[in-house]
């Protein structure tokens, strides 16, 4: 068995290994969960649109570029995003501030706190904690991080359906990803 | 009366919350410790194939998908009445033995250990895994990260899966490993055993040795005389995947063991006004409130009752363990509830060990992994430890396997009642007339809870899941009079 080797790629992140630098999609969340499960309809929206536009992207940038759903925060969401040069993360958000449905998006350094939601994890420490966990131990990790976020309520009950404000948002949301990854590939 | 709340508790998700009443004299009169509950999961599963549920169960919860996984496997084994062979009971206990691995080594060194590492008045700020890391040196953090990537590894070998495992299916798995695998697996377990062991000279050095952390740990507020629960082997030894479950009293005298299928005849549940969760208890001892002794049913069920509910650790190393646990501690039981940390990295050298004794087994690399079932499917339970108390599956069906009925008992659920004991007794200890309300105190009282290493989310939640700590403080009529905050 190897030791952990943070400059080999491989020693982390198996998927993560390759020529091209790499930019990830990920949609967050609990897709059992109602509204919390926004971030992976997202994801997939995004995926579908992604498909017929994947040659225009590559004839425009060396980046590939790689979308997934995650149930994941904290340590294993920075283990995840190892070897990535730059990141979108989607998830639901209850603010409690906006209407249901609201889109948005910041950057993670423009976090309003250290601890937050799926982006951390009740079992290990918030992603920025983990993301310095990773820097200091030389885990080659994402330089820009892009949250897309979407004011949700029905958090708490399970279900597979997204409420309506909820599902009419996703729309929106997949076009702001989209533009982000056009700006990210610049 | 004065009202003190410590919402939301830091370094966990969801939005529990923690009141603490004082009354005319500032003097802890109650505490209630408040947590919301996902809604809706045995509706959700019932109208569904009984075989769906252990892949159905992972999302349940964002921390231990793979407990829910085993304990839906096993519940579903017994709902057809089918014998997993030995090859398919090994195979899933390997891959949980690298779960647990993982799960206490993360608890270790990103929730506990850093109360202890860098101290209960340490800043809360450096009072996480960075702070042990600086504290301890940055080969730590290798370590632990390599440690986490190890475990998963071998849940992704038998699994399918990094985290949420697919392959435990009724009657066994859906695929078995081979000899590269297996020699893998093995290393991985080698290595383990050796971090295992640093982990507990850690533990030795930084808090045993430390005077101040001892007398906390031995002191009387983290001290509670309930019973102990934990599942044992056919020799009584501690087991995390298989056996029966041992009950023992205060005094440590076993009262009995009881199978799955026997668990509503141990298990009752108490309800409260003040909050949905359920208070389960002993129904052979019965419900006499928040309090100890043996006249009481509450009981616990974490690492350190279940070292309390056996006779010791069916490996070597984890044995020798055990054994100067007991002796520097005075005797079994323990009840000092501090010592789950220590009893933690006790259980993490075991599943390190368990992990090189299953893969080195002479039929852990058989195709003999899965029995076909062929009854009727009808009911049936499925219990496995889960590195936060045991976790029981429920499930009735009709002759199609189509789920009718489910219920859950998870494992952080059987400590509801302990943590809210503890929460009492610590806010009772040091919040007196006069005492100042800081940080390193609400610490304090929240390092009651967390020695249980709770899990209320039991799913990630959305955003702000976790928020920055706040207490309020209010008056003898309810009006906030002061208001600290972190994170904020």
């Amino acid at each position: 068995m190897a030791e952990f080797d943070p400059k080999d790629e491989q020693s982390f992140s198996d998927q993560n290994s390759s020529a091209h630098p790499l930019i990830v999609i990920f949609g967050l969340g609990n897709p059992l969960l109602g509204d919390d499960g926004v971030g992976w309809v997202i994801a997939e929206e995004v995926q579908t649109r992604l498909t017929g536009i994947q040659a225009d992207l590559a004839a425009r940038s060396n980046f590939r570029v790689e979308v997934d759903s995650l149930s994941l925060g904290g340590l294993s969401l920075m283990e995840r995003l190892a070897g990535c040069q730059k990141a979108i993360l989607i998830d639901s958000i209850v603010t409690g501030n906006y209407p249901m449905g609201t889109v948005f998006h910041f950057e993670m350094e423009d976090l309003p706190a250290a601890y937050i939601g799926h982006l951390s994890s009740a079992h290990d420490v918030s992603l920025p904690t983990a993301l310095e966990v990773g820097r200091s131990m030389g885990i080659q990790l994402p330089q820009k991080i892009v949250i897309v976020a979407v004011e949700s309520q029905i958090v708490y009950e399970f279900s597979e359906e997204l409420s309506p404000p909820i599902a009419a948002a996703v729309p929106e949301a997949a076009t702001l990803t989209l533009q982000l990854l056009d700006q990210l590939i610049e | 009366m004065q009202r003190i709340t410590i919402d939301p508790i830091t370094r966990l998700e969801g939005h529990g919350k923690i009141e603490i009443f004082l009354n005319e004299e500032g003097d802890v009169a109650n505490t209630y410790f408040q947590i919301p509950e996902l809604r809706g999961f045995e509706r959700f599963c019932v109208g569904r194939p009984v075989e769906e549920m252990p892949l159905l169960v992972n999302r349940i919860c964002g921390v231990c998908p793979e407990a829910h996984h085993m304990a839906a496997a096993k519940a579903a084994d017994a709902v057809y009445k089918v014998e997993v062979p030995p090859t398919g009971k090994k195979l899933r206990e390997l891959l949980y033995s690298g779960f647990y691995f993982t799960d206490h080594t993360t608890h270790f060194y990103a929730l506990g250990g850093p109360d202890f590492i860098m101290g209960p008045d340490a800043p809360v700020a450096e009072r996480n895994i960075l702070g042990v890391i600086h504290k301890v040196g940055l080969e730590i953090g290798g370590k632990v990260i390599q440690a986490r990537k190890n475990g998963h590894r071998v849940v992704e070998i038998i699994g399918g899966r990094k985290v949420h495992p697919c392959t435990s299916i009724p009657g066994g798995l859906t695929k078995g490993i081979t000899e590269e695998q297996r020699k893998e697996i093995e290393e991985i377990g080698k290595w383990g055993i050796d971090f295992a062991q640093f982990s507990l000279q850690i533990f030795n050095d930084l808090v045993l040795s430390n005077k101040t952390y001892l007398d906390l740990i031995l002191g009387d507020i983290y001290t509670h005389h309930t019973y102990s629960m934990g599942m044992v082997d056919e020799n009584n030894k501690v087991n995390f995947y298989d056996g029966k479950v041992s009950v023992v009293d205060p005094e440590g005298t076993r009262i009995g063991k009881y199978a799955p299928s026997e668990y509503t005849d141990w298990i009752a549940e108490h309800v409260e006004p003040w909050t949905y969760l359920k208070f389960p208890y002993l129904k052979k001892i019965g419900w006499k409130g928040f309090v100890d002794g043996k006249d009481s049913g509450v009981y616990f069920a974490t690492p350190l009752s279940r070292l309390n509910a056996s006779d010791g650790m069916a490996t070597p190393r984890a044995q020798e363990e055990y054994d100067k646990f007991y002796k520097t501690l005075g005797g079994k039981p323990v009840h000092q509830r501090l010592t789950t940390h220590w009893a933690r990295l006790i259980e993490l050298l075991y599943a390190a060990e368990r992990i090189v004794e299953l893969a080195t087994d002479p039929e852990i690399t058989s195709p003999h992994y899965h029995t076909v079932p062929t009854q009727t499917p009808t009911e049936g339970v499925g219990i496995v430890e889960a590195p936060r108390g045991t976790l029981t599956h429920h499930y009735k069906t009709d002759e199609r396997g189509i789920l009718t009925e489910v219920n859950l008992i998870v494992g952080t659920t059987n400590n509801y009642a302990p943590i809210s004991m503890s929460v009492k007794k610590v806010a009772q200890s040091l919040i007196k007339k006069g005492t100042i309300v800081n940080e390193g105190l609400l610490n304090m009282v929240e390092m009651a809870f967390r020695l249980y290493d709770p899990c209320f989310g039991c799913a990630t939640h959305s955003l702000p899941g976790q928020m920055p700590l706040q207490v309020t403080i209010r008056d003898a009529n309810g009006d906030p009079v002061e208001v600290l905050k972190q994170f904020c």
